[in-house]
């Protein structure tokens, strides 16, 4: 077990150097370290996908991380974004406003305890940027949806409510196209 | 005819009744043993109905429906026909079948247990369900082709002397190279798609995967002894790691199903009445690793350890150990990359077994840091010491999966 | 700017409990933020609108961002007072149950990452711990006994940091060389957790007064003979239980030589181990603060008030001295699970040990598999006799056995509740319902959605749609002969509250287009997918809320500027009850509440006092306790039994009903009554049954609308009703209190209650408002429902159908839902994409129950530490039909219905019309849950 330096951008914010062991997971170090508890530990084995973040990657486009599996030196030099960045604050820290995802969620009471929606409005936003970049047809959105989602657990709600709010956010947004 | 064939139905004694549901469950047996199912259903599709594609060099060649249905299916065929397909390759038309159907090693099957594969192939319910048409490239496309290719290369799956062996040996032998017809996978095939015999069982490379050899003294090189080879083909996992790609639907859809002293009469014919010693690997301290490997450490825990524990111990029925693992220890490091770079889909196994995809990490590994990972797992666990060069590795990586 | 020291200090007053004073501050209230010395997070968005309807959950945008809202989340750090550092803790457990435990080794540590602190039995005994009652047997196992169960904790380790914490864990987990084992020994042994029966003989009609039943004579208790029940023999003029079982020994005759237009169906069903999969696992973090004595405790429970009242039972005797318990409920997800779970005890205990360092008992999913509580099997023999004439069901006869793994949790009432559910929607004439619980060496097993009901209705489902297709009946039109129908009395001989819609539901499935053409649809599906099997099933189920001993508090109050701020004990687990709650508000107030704090346990103004089981109290004990103005039957309830829309919704009207008649009412008259002879008032009749809210303002009989918060101005200027905090009680109907507010006599649905009053109170007044700023009022009478009415078992219901379109496999026999429509009927919907949220969830939990969920029980399972979602496969959105399915709330009769809960009875039809979809199918009965491909593919195939 050896301890090396770390640094990394969460949220635009530059995090580190700071020393780290080797072998810890993301997860730890964003929940011990920077007290980001956002991205939630369900499984810790990479099945229920609670606990992803976004690593935005140097080509513009950005994926979810499973932070349970994935060590935190994975991330050195490199830009994510968790849960915490979504919303924009004021200069007391209070939320003005939500990200779209975030706002159809609870526009559309598509959570319930809430423990996996971090998650999902992680990968819901991952699918907007991606359709952002290039839209959708109207005959593939909910196997795009299901792609997104789909690997994510909720225990309470059923996924009704996520699925078809993704998909509501997706048509507001504009990003789908006839076909 | 009709009144006499009812009545002569009518009156079967019991006794023969009995003997035919013996039959039944013999045809069964022997069904899954041969593994007919794997390439004559679909995923999603009912059994027996056809629908598999296999891709071959030539093409794909499609899986038939072989349920009695007599329009789509096997439901004109004798018991006779049955026997010349299976056995011969040829069709009841005629026609010869690609080599994608076994027959190199159908031929050895004995007569009557291609009846009793018949027999319960006839019992089952006829699916209407038509077959995709085989169509392969000019000159595969070709079926009387096959006729010639057949007599230059066909029969040529022989039997090793079984003087001397034991009972649990020759019956090894028979579910091995007969109706498990191993061989068809794990020999290497020249450019015509044929097998070399003469190299039988030393592996053979499927689909940019590699079916490793299963010498008794290769196996035995890479951890293998009895009792785990016949564990592992029972449940598809043992010390030595688990069943993935091409091996996995072995397990699924026939090992798994077979009887106990099945897999200990196939361990036995492969390891040998008296087999080589496994040999043990104990794992090598970081420091004398060399420095790609030492590299390649801090990889493996960014992105395999959360599995597969950072001193490589695997997580108990959710991740298997490094430590131990044939596949570090093949002397080809060609599934190591594979398996890293197109990861696993979900996979049940026996009982409650059930182990959850692995993620391909193609993306998130560049050629040196997958160089530098391999390095690391096949020196820490595997004993192969063997540098791998920047130019094998890209060739490996070029070679997608399926 | 105020210093923590004081506003600590105003918190800390409170209910003493065995002589520790207990606060709450709840994460996320109020009362939590001033301990930061924080303003309160505003939600930044309005979440009700103009008319009242609420347009987002109240704790919405915080659970969108992530925030803290679970005990979870929390660390030292996040807490006013805390140190800074974290300790972390795990519990080491044996894996085997056939040997006796001699201790364990920890030299696989290296000296570095050995604990700081370890705790095993000996400790407790020493340190004069021990562990409430329910959870007191041996909770750490002592050296030199035999396991009670697989995963039987034995010892408490504690590291005072997190990384030494973490690599620590990653050699201990999974490594068989901690725990010695000695010798072989016989294996621990217990008698039944409970056994229960309930006969019935109805009268000649089912509304004439039954022959025999648990409500009018007695329920069964058997004698435990070698660890079974054991029952005597029946006398018809024998005593009470003697003529019970010569009832059931009539039935069970006749059953056996049944007359030959009877038909008796005569079968075994069985359900499995169900992990409830909160994805929230049990977790406390508490810091012990030996200077002042006081325990600070987040903790994650759905029953904070017992939690709190029972740590404090369990540490006052100890050495450690502790004063004060300042709790801290987080939000959190349970499902049942978060119920009576002996693991808030563990997390007490970390803390108590922490030597001054805050510490944190987290456990991850393998601990949560192999501790967290799980749903009870059952193993059911149904015999049910039907009249083949006229199709009319004559004697239902369950015998079931019900495993509760080894802890007894709450296995004996879910044995008894399952047993009094089985009989579904349907009138039975006679009934002979029997349940034991049975200890055994699995994971415990205790409160989980459902409560045993899931397990015995669903299995009649299956039973009734067997005999339907037994007798050549369309199955709902055989569920529709022998429906039960408003009035009637169900298996105990208790009548059900209310209308039952049953009929209604049925009639409405009967005409469903799926139902109508399942035969044409599946000839035609079959043909065009020779691939699959195409199956319709149908289930309809109703299920009680509450549990015959519910008491709700609430605290309601406005302020002169029209600030109104709710108080509720209630936990919001994800059903959203905070929203509903405040939202309720709105019927007597006019505006929802601008405020609700959850997980109060802050209610010193009803001094509130206790003693007995509800259950088991005896009539006379409780008439002379009743004689204490301050005794309740019950102090609180957790949050559970589906009983947050009706119960807690109970007490918030009726707070905020009071709060009207005295306080908002006379404010309007007083307004409207202005100037000469009476004002505008005067000329017409104006009456109190006739007050509307329109738009936030109240009217009445032509008065001009005053908004709400120039009426709460009045009140307060008039010295009138601004504030009450009410306590209610319900055994299967509610205690009804006398009580002289302000002047006038009330006679209210409650059974204690304190008041204040406005700003312009006279000072006489406003001296009586001396208990934590209320006026305590004593009660002029009170009338307590009769303890008889136990004997009910169970009176409200809710009604849920499902209709399912299912898919099986031919080759892998994987059956696979591809629609549902649900229909549903709650009385009043509080909020409906709340309800619809839970029938949806519940659906999907059904899904799961009846094609996917399944573990070992014991060897093999998760006791044994190594259990996660790879092995253990809960449903995902691509088995639930997400797109397509579809769901009917039916009407309420009128404005007026109560609200029903509805949270578990949602889960259940589908897992009834799931097993008949298959069976319609394949042609193929399964009674075995779950249905898995392995157990279809060998019905299809032998």
């Amino acid at each position: 077990m050896a301890k090396r330096l770390l640094s990394m951008i969460i949220n635009s914010q530059a995090v580190g150097p700071l020393e780290v062991a080797d072998d810890l997971m993301m997860i730890d170090f964003l929940h011990e370290y920077l007290n980001l508890t956002g991205s939630r530990l369900g499984c810790g084995q990479g099945v229920c996908h609670a606990c992803v973040a976004i690593l935005d990657k140097p080509d513009g486009t950005s994926e979810e991380v499973r932070t349970c599996i994935t060590g935190a030196h994975f991330f050195d030099g490199k830009r994510i974004r968790t849960i915490e960045g979504h919303a924009k604050r004021d200069a007391q820290g209070e939320v003005s406003q939500l990200n779209p995802i975030q706002q159809k969620f609870v526009d559309q009471f598509a959570f319930q305890c809430s423990y996996c929606t971090p998650g999902y409005v992680n990968a819901a936003t991952v699918l907007v940027e991606k359709l952002q970049r290039q839209p959708v047809k109207r005959s593939e959105l909910e196997g795009e949806i299901e792609d997104a989602l789909g690997k994510h657990i909720c225990r309470c709600t059923g996924y009704v409510r996520y699925y078809n709010a993704a998909r509501d956010v997706v048509e507001s947004l504009g990003l789908v196209k006839e076909g | 005819m009709k009144n006499i064939l009812i009545a002569a139905a009518l009156l079967l004694p019991l006794a023969a009744q009995a003997a035919d549901k013996q039959l039944l469950e013999r045809g069964k047996y022997l069904a899954r043993a041969a593994d007919c199912v794997a390439c004559h259903s679909v995923e999603g599709g009912a059994e027996y109905a056809g629908g598999l594609p296999l891709e071959s060099p030539f093409g794909t060649i499609y899986g038939t429906n072989i349920t009695p249905d007599k329009q789509y299916g096997i439901g004109e065929y004798s018991a006779d026909d049955f026997y010349r397909a299976v056995a011969e390759g040829e069709r009841r038309d005629g026609s010869k079948l690609y080599p994608a159907m076994p027959y190199t090693s159908y031929h050895l099957l004995k007569r009557e247990d291609s009846d009793a594969i018949y027999a319960y192939l006839m019992r089952l319910e006829p699916i209407a369900k038509p077959s995709p048409q085989t169509s392969l490239s000019f000159p595969f496309n070709v079926r009387f082709g096959l006729g010639f290719w057949n007599m230059l290369y066909k029969n040529r799956v022989q039997l090793l002397p079984a003087e001397g062996k034991s009972e649990t040996w020759q019956r090894g032998q028979y579910l091995v190279e007969a109706l498990g017809h191993c061989g068809e996978c794990h020999t290497p095939r020249n450019a015509l798609g044929a097998l070399q015999q003469d190299q039988r069982l030393q592996g053979g490379v499927l689909l940019g995967y590699e079916a490793p050899s299963l010498l008794a003294e290769d196996l035995a090189e890479r951890g293998w002894s009895t009792d785990d080879l016949a564990t592992f083909l029972k449940h598809g996992i043992s010390a030595q790691g688990s069943m993935f790609n091409e091996m996995y639907p072995v397990l699924h859809h026939s090992t798994q199903y077979l009887p106990l002293d099945d897999h200990q009469a196939m361990a036995t014919y492969l390891l040998g009445d008296q087999p080589p010693a496994p040999r043990k690997v104990s794992a090598v301290a970081f420091e004398q690793l060399d420095d790609s490997a030492q590299q390649g450490r801090q990889h493996y825990l960014n992105l395999c350890a959360g599995c597969h524990g950072v001193a490589g111990e695997g997580v108990p029925h959710v991740a298997v150990a490094m430590d131990g693992n044939t596949t570090l220890r093949l002397n080809e490091a060609r599934n190591l990359l594979r398996v890293i770079d197109d990861g696993i889909k979900e996979q049940q196994f026996t009982g409650f077994e059930r182990m959850q995809p692995m993620p391909g990490f193609s993306d998130k590994l560049d050629d040196g840091q997958m160089r530098d990972l391999l390095h690391y797992l096949r020196q820490t666990w595997g004993g192969q010491n063997a540098e791998l060069s920047p130019q094998q590795v890209s060739q490996l990586r070029s070679e997608k999966g399926h | 700017m105020s210093t923590p020291e004081l506003s600590r200090r105003a918190f800390l007053q409170g209910s003493v409990i065995a002589g520790i004073g207990i606060s709450f501050a709840p994460l996320g209230s109020k009362a939590f933020a001033a301990l930061f010395e924080e303003r309160v997070t505003a939600m930044p968005q309005p979440w009700y609108n103009a008319s009242g309807k609420a347009v987002a959950r109240i704790d919405g945008v915080s659970k969108a961002c992530g925030a803290k809202v679970f005990a979870r989340d929390i660390r030292a750090k996040d807490m006013p007072g805390w140190p800074q550092q974290q300790g972390h803790a795990l519990l080491l457990k044996v894996t085997r149950t056939e040997q006796l435990y001699q201790g364990f080794d920890l030299s696989v540590l290296p000296a570095e990452l050995q604990p700081q602190r370890v705790v095993t039995a000996s400790d407790l005994v020493k340190d004069g711990i021990s562990f409430p009652d329910g959870h007191n047997l041996d909770p750490l196992l002592p050296e030199g006994q035999v396991p009670m169960f697989i995963g039987h904790p034995v010892a408490l380790l504690i590291w005072h940091d997190f990384e030494r914490y973490r690599q620590a864990k990653n050699i201990l987990k999974f490594n068989d060389k901690v725990i010695r084992y000695g010798e072989q020994a016989p294996a621990f042994q217990s008698d039944p957790y409970g056994s229960f029966r309930f006969v019935r003989v109805g009268g000649s009609t089912p509304f004439e007064p039954d022959t025999f039943s648990s409500l009018k004579d007695s329920m069964l208790f058997p004698l435990i003979h070698n660890r079974k029940p054991a029952w005597g023999e029946g006398k018809v003029s024998g005593d009470l239980t003697q003529q019970g079982l010569y009832h059931a020994e009539q039935m069970l005759q006749q059953l056996q030589t049944p007359p030959d237009d009877w038909l008796v169906f005569d079968e075994r069903f069985t359900t499995q181990s169900i992990e409830p999969a909160a994805l929230e696992a049990d977790n406390g973090n508490g810091w012990f603060d030996v200077a002042s004595g006081t325990l600070h405790f987040v903790v994650a429970t759905q029953c904070p008030f017992e939690v709190a009242e029972q740590t404090a039972h369990m540490l006052a005797p100890s050495r450690f001295g502790v004063k004060k318990l300042s709790m801290h409920p987080g939000y959190t997800v349970g499902y049942g699970s978060k119920d009576n779970n002996i693991h808030v005890f563990y997390a007490a205990l970390a803390a108590l040990y922490g030597s001054g360092v805050p510490v944190r008992l987290a456990n991850d999913r393998y601990e949560q598999f192999q501790s967290g509580i799980k749903r009870h099997p059952f193993d059911m023999h149904y015999q049910l006799a039907v009249n083949k004439q006229d199709h009319s069901f004559q004697i239902f006869r369950a015998h079931m056995d019900v495993d509760g793994g080894g802890r007894a949790n709450y296995s004996s009432s879910v044995a008894a509740v399952g047993a009094t559910a089985a009989q579904s929607i349907y009138y039975l004439p006679r009934s002979d319902l029997a349940a034991t619980a049975y200890y055994s060496r699995g994971v415990e097993a205790g409160s989980m959605r459902g409560y045993g009901t899931l397990q015995t209705m669903a299995a009649t489902e299956m039973m009734v749609d067997e005999v339907a297709e037994r007798l050549n009946l369309d199955a709902i039109a055989l569920r529709k002969k022998n429906v039960f129908q408003s009035g009637m009395k169900n298996t105990q001989g208790a009548i059900p509250a209310g209308a039952l819609r049953l009929d209604e539901i049925l009639d409405k499935a009967a005409q469903h287009e799926i139902w109508k053409n399942r035969v044409e649809r599946k000839q035609r599906f079959d043909a065009e997918d020779p691939d699959n099997l195409y199956g319709v099933g149908f289930a309809i189920c109703q299920k009680d809320f509450g549990t015959g001993s519910e008491a709700p508090m609430a605290s309601l109050e406005f302020s002169a500027d029209g600030r109104v701020s709710l108080r509720q004990i209630a936990i919001d687990m994800g059903t959203g009850m905070a929203t509903s709650q405040a939202l309720l508000v709105a019927d007597y107030l006019g505006q929802p509440a601008d405020e609700i704090k959850t997980g109060e346990t802050e209610w010193s103004e009803l001094a509130l006092t206790t003693s007995g089981n509800p259950y088991m109290i005896s009539q006379a004990e409780q008439d002379a306790a009743l004689r204490n103005p301050r005794w309740v039957g019950k102090l609180a309830s957790p949050s559970s039994a589906t009983n947050s829309s009706y119960y807690t919704g109970h007490s918030t009207r009726e707070a905020a009903r009071i709060l009207f008649i005295h306080g908002l009412w006379p404010a309007a008259l007083a307004i409207w009554g202005r100037g000469e002879h009476g004002g505008l008032a005067n000329p017409y009749v104006v009456r109190r049954e006739n007050a509307h809210w329109v738009e936030g303002k109240l009217t009445a009989d032509g008065m001009p609308p005053i908004p709400f918060k120039l009426l709460a101005h009045k009140a307060h200027e008039l010295g009138l009703v601004t504030g009450i905090s009410v306590h209610g009680f319900n055994r299967w109907s509610w205690a009804e209190g006398e009580f002289e507010i302000n002047g006038q006599r009330e006679r209210v649905p409650l059974d204690a209650l304190a008041v204040k009053y406005g700003d312009g109170a006279a000072a006489g007044q406003k001296a009586q408002m001396s208990r934590n700023g209320f006026h305590l009022l004593d009660r002029v009478s009170i009338k307590y429902p009769v303890t008889q009415l136990n004997n009910a078992m169970v009176t409200y219901y809710s009604p849920v159908a499902t209709l399912v379109e299912v898919k099986v496999n031919k080759g892998n026999g994987e059956a696979r839902v591809i629609n549902h429509h649900s229909w549903l009927e709650c009385g009043r919907v509080i909020v409906e994409e709340l309800v619809l949220g839970q029938l949806e969830g519940g659906i999907a939990m059904g899904i799961g129950h009846a094609l996917l969920e399944e573990m070992p029980l014991y060897e093999g399972g998760p006791g044994d530490g190594t259990w996660n979602f790879n092995r253990y496969q809960l449903p995902r959105a691509k088995d639930c039909a997400v797109w397509s399915q579809s769901a009917e709330i039916l009407p309420p009769l009128s404005p007026s219905d109560p609200a029903k809960g509805i949270a578990e009875v949602v889960m259940i039809p589908v897992v009834g019309a799931i097993v008949n979809a298959v069976a319609h199918a394949t042609g193929k009965r399964l009674r075995d849950l779950p249905l898995t491909p392995a157990r279809i593919k060998e019905a299809l195939h032998g």
